[in-house]
């Protein structure tokens, strides 16, 4: 579900449409907080792509925590 | 006199101990206390998307806010002052905040402006290209902190929501309904949204349509009007079509 990207960050495997598994990982992580309303992309609340500790990249995302 | 005021690059992802407003709630803050100043009447905010890309630095999104205002000419220089001013006091101190405010009347070449909104959602620009345009149409652009690289944003946001059709309105529309079945007419009367439309099909819902209310209920800004967008999933018993709003993962690609 992560690897480590050439600048040492914390990146999401699954792109941008792994919704399933973007929800199972912030099920699964105690620093999940959701974004403000307006950048919210995923139907269920808890989801990796609704933390506003996440950084979109061109393909997918970095977890900032 | 008709504005548009845009800014850009507020936030920052972490700040301990302080807490962080997104760029949608100072554009927000903004535009109430031109309300509660007299100063002019504002038009909803709009959220545009800009390129993600790793030689543009942003915070989570990269996205700018802008909202349409018409005011009170000699309340122009009073306005930039005060959101200058709060821009410095309410961005996070690792942001990096631009404010853009375009007078429309004065834009001899609007599509200019409009070009370099699209421009920035598929290139990475600089701060000297957004000067220099802002130069060129005597639109007022100005940084607050940091690297000021969110001018960029700001002058696309303000040329993308000039443009009539790009992003989608802050906020959730709010709608009372035991049902969840709502009609377009009643989403209409909320003064919210313009049209009612299935952007697959093109079919823009009469008043009296019937739609189901998703959880999250949005505007989007096309053809410069409010357009609440709906999906087809199904006819009733009587043949006609049954439509619902968009969901969240629906919405995100504009």
């Amino acid at each position: 579900m992560w690897q480590v990207n050439d600048k040492g960050e914390r990146e999401f495997t699954g792109g941008k449409q792994d919704w399933n598994a973007a929800v199972k990982a912030a099920e699964e992580c105690s620093c999940f907080r959701e974004d403000d309303e307006d950048e919210l992309v995923a139907d269920e609340n808890i989801s990796c792509y609704n933390c506003r500790y996440r950084r979109w990249t061109a393909k997918t995302f970095i977890c900032c925590k | 006199m008709k504005i548009l005021l845009s800014i850009d690059d507020t936030d920052a992802m972490k700040v301990e101990g302080v807490e962080v407003r997104g760029t949608g709630e100072l554009a927000g803050m903004i535009k109430q206390t031109v309300e509660e100043r007299g100063w002019g009447v504002c038009e909803p905010i709009t959220r545009h998307q800009l390129l993600i890309h790793p030689d543009i630095p942003y915070t989570s999104h990269n996205s700018s806010m802008c909202f349409m205002a018409e005011i009170d000419a000699d309340r122009l220089d009073e306005l930039i002052a005060y959101s200058s001013d709060f821009l410095v006091r309410e961005s996070a101190p690792e942001a990096d905040p631009g404010l853009c405010v375009a007078v429309i009347d004065r834009l001899s070449h609007p599509g200019w402006l409009i070009s370099f909104g699209y421009m920035a959602k598929n290139y990475v620009l600089t701060k000297q290209e957004a000067y220099d345009l802002a130069e060129t149409m005597g639109i007022h652009l100005s940084e607050h902190g940091g690297t000021g690289q969110g001018i960029i944003g700001a002058l696309a946001g303000a040329g993308l929501r000039l443009s009539g059709n790009d992003g989608r309105f802050k906020g959730k529309i709010k709608i009372k309904s035991e049902t969840g079945i709502v009609t377009a007419g009643l989403i209409r009367a909320t003064g919210k949204v313009d049209l009612v439309k299935s952007l697959e099909e093109g079919i823009i819902l009469e008043d009296s349509d019937e739609l189901i209310l998703g959880d999250t209920v949005k505007a989007l800004l096309l053809d410069g009007k409010a357009v609440l967008p709906v999906y087809s999933i199904g006819k009733d018993d009587s043949g006609r079509p049954r439509w619902q709003t968009y969901s969240k993962s629906q919405m995100k690609d504009f």
